[in-house]
């Protein structure tokens, strides 16, 4: 088993109009075992930026901590919230310092550009970004995830429909996956705010 | 000092030729004998190219238990190959005959194919002595065919569990050869957890219903602690009048009855 | 493959060192990944089998028209996927054989139940030697309803409602849950035990729209679809295109 199925992971994150959505499953596991049906792997960095990590849990905690550091001296220092360009520059340049002993994370970042219109990266375990203006996923099954956002994403949808379509990828990717699921969460950004849902999924 | 030379003569299995008791097993239901058995072995062609796409049961659970009535067998139904669930819906007890239930967990073609051969050799049992077979004897026609395979490669973890004239019978048999008779087993990955539940509860004494409730709860449990185990959780009932299909319940929708305050 | 594979172990140099250390073992794969995808779904009085008709060695297209589906009987058709070409031709040619067989011993075609079992102790006749495809019969069974079988590569049976099997299996199955399990839509009605509750047309749009999707992300699956409707009136077939990259 590779180390970035350890803990176990799915994630995707969306394109709206106007909008952006990151899911993500809810399981803390060692190897088969499960631990927690309640761990987040998704964070508010500000209004305008998510940021989602899937793969070794140690690590996704790490990081998330030195970038919540980096973030608050960046806010002290400049007066100013990071804008999500910024962010997604400062995530793939930590991993890229940790080129030789890197995170086993791969991070997914949505959110909204000063003007309101959506961003959308994802990260190798090094630091390639990867900028997308549809779906990214990340995850120990991203195969069941793709084709799942293949045959259902559309682009522009609405907050609401893009909320459904994220809840229905990612349900039905983690039913086919083992290390994956025991239920979800799925935070919609808006203008106007983000919005945090908790969802049913498979308990086995 | 042992004489420890006949280890490095080069191992044959027992059935390696054509002539032995079991080796015509294969023959018997299929003109596709297995091909160059030898020479395989002797050019050893990598075979893990293979591996990845058996369905394998390893990730599974599956029990069973006597008790003062009957014996109850309980499985989950999950298939996976890696960390990709190949099906949800294994059909994982194997209907032998109407008293005799046998359980998968290993290989699945290795499972299914082996049970359905050994459900012919009770029949011909049957016709051959007018009277059913018993449990130990099933389970020890079973042990001599996975014998006569060791070293092969097959992998079967199973118990053997069923009714005749000294009552209920249970067997857990497996792929090294092994041939145990207990009174509660639980095989697979989710097993350790399937115990948990039973050790602390299981009372040989128990009424109908508190069996196949401890049945279903353990298989339960396992499902949602083991990553390799779900799908339904299916519990059946063997007594003296044959085995019974009693339930099959999702193991979400148990989860959510079990906890009914969980979001 | 062999000279590939040689390639990379001399520029990494582990050939030298491997001759260093003393005596190698030498291994040899009896196997060429010829990869696609087949998949089938069968509804109340009909069942649909499709394959892609791309066939490919590792980055290379070897043929853009090499077929995956095989009549068995006028109500069973075999599928292939996922597989080594020269094992497909191998199981195709010997069932047709055995069904030949049949007719003569018996004097009636075999039901579709028969035909999967008989697949599956061909494959688990090569327990030790697999051939590596991945199989799906489809038909009607003897109520005249739909129904499909899966394999493992070793004869593993299940008759489920919808499979897909081989390189794009993993893209295409949660879909194909989504859309006909429907397990996550509250309000939506769950499906019979043993078919789904679409109409053909329904069914054939599912089966197009999922291997348009699967040929986006499986560079092995693409070029065109055979898609064949197995009703009471017999094998239709129908070819659909996919993307030429």
């Amino acid at each position: 088993m590779s180390i970035s199925q350890y803990n176990g992971s799915a994630m995707i994150a969306m394109t709206g109009k106007g909008c952006v959505g990151i899911a993500a499953d809810r399981r803390l596991g060692i190897r088969n075992m499960t631990k927690a049906c309640d761990f987040k792997k998704v964070f508010q960095v500000n209004d305008k930026i998510l940021v989602g990590f899937s793969g070794l849990a140690t690590d996704l905690q790490t990081l998330e901590q030195r970038l919540r550091m980096r973030c608050n001296m960046y806010k002290l220092r400049e007066e100013r919230e990071i804008s999500i360009e910024a962010f997604g520059n400062l995530v793939a340049s930590m991993q890229y310092e940790k080129r030789f002993g890197y995170y086993f994370v791969e991070p997914v970042i949505a959110g909204l550009k000063a003007d309101n219109s959506p961003y959308l990266m994802s990260s190798d375990i090094i630091g390639a970004q990867c900028f997308k203006d549809d779906f990214v996923v990340a995850g120990d099954t991203a195969e069941t995830l793709f084709g799942m956002c293949e045959s259902v994403y559309r682009p522009d949808l609405g907050p609401e429909e893009l909320f459904e379509v994220l809840s229905q990828c990612l349900l039905s990717g983690v039913d086919r996956d083992c290390l994956a699921g025991w239920g979800a969460t799925v935070y919609i950004m808006t203008p106007e705010g983000v919005r945090e849902t908790h969802l049913k999924g498979r308990m086995d | 000092m042992m004489d420890l030379a006949f280890l490095d003569a080069p191992f044959t299995p027992a059935c390696a030729g054509t002539d032995e008791p079991d080796g015509h097993a294969l023959d018997a239901l299929d003109a596709a004998r297995p091909a160059m058995l030898g020479p395989q072995r002797a050019l050893m062609p990598n075979l893990s190219e293979v591996q990845e796409h058996l369905k394998i049961v390893h990730g599974t659970t599956t029990l069973a238990f006597k008790y003062k009535s009957g014996v109850v067998v309980a499985v989950d139904s999950r298939a996976s190959a890696g960390a990709y669930i190949a099906s949800q819906n294994v059909k994982k007890v194997i209907e032998i005959n109407q008293f005799l239930l046998g359980t998968m967990a290993g290989g699945a073609a290795d499972c299914q194919y082996w049970q359905r051969y050994l459900g012919m050799r009770c029949r011909l049992f049957e016709l051959n002595h007018k009277e059913r077979i018993s449990v130990a004897a099933a389970s020890k026609l079973f042990q001599n065919i996975l014998c006569g395979y060791r070293g092969y490669g097959l992998s079967i973890g199973t118990m053997v569990a069923g009714w005749d004239h000294k009552g209920p019978g249970l067997y857990y048999l497996d792929s090294e050869g092994a041939r145990i008779e207990g009174n509660l087993f639980s095989v697979g990955s989710g097993s350790l957890f399937a115990y948990g539940i039973l050790d602390s509860n299981y009372k040989y004494d128990m009424e109908f219903a508190d069996a196949i409730e401890l049945g279903r709860r353990a298989i339960y449990h396992a499902t949602h602690n083991d990553a390799y185990s779900g799908g339904t959780v299916r519990v059946y009932h063997i007594d003296g009048k044959g085995w019974r299909r009693i339930s099959e319940d999702d193991a979400t929708v148990l989860h959510y009855q079990y906890n009914p305050g969980k979001k | 493959m062999e000279t590939m594979s040689r390639d990379v172990a001399a520029m990494s140099g582990y050939g030298a060192s491997s001759a260093a250390a003393g005596p190698t073992m030498h291994q040899w794969s009896p196997y060429v990944m010829n990869s696609g995808t087949v998949m089938a779904i069968c509804g109340k009085d009909f069942a649909v089998i499709a394959g892609d008709t791309r066939m490919s060695v590792g980055y290379q297209i070897q043929s853009r028209n090499v077929g995956k589906l095989l009549k068995v009987t006028d109500k069973a058709v075999l599928g292939t996927g996922g597989h080594c070409q020269a094992d497909t031709l191998n199981l195709q040619k010997l069932l047709r054989a055995r069904m030949v067989q049949y007719e003569h011993q018996n004097g009636k075609t075999p039901k579709t139940s028969a035909v999967a079992q008989l697949v599956s102790q061909m494959l688990y006749g090569r327990r030790f030697f697999p051939l590596l495809t991945k199989n799906i019969v489809a038909g009607l069974d003897e109520d005249g309803v739909g129904c499909v079988y899966t394999f493992d590569v070793v004869g593993c049976l299940e008759r489920v409602r919808v499979a897909c099997d081989g390189s794009a299996e993993e893209l295409i199955q949660p879909v194909l849950d989504n859309l006909l399990e429907r397990q996550h839509q509250q309000d939506k009605p769950k499906p019979p035990p043993l078919h789904v509750d679409l109409s053909r047309e329904d069914v054939v749009n599912i089966v197009k729209d999922a291997f348009t999707s699967a040929g986006e992300r499986d560079i092995t699956t693409g070029d065109h679809v055979d898609i064949w409707v197995i009703d009471a009136s017999g094998v239709h077939q129908e070819k659909f295109d996919l993307k030429y990259d």
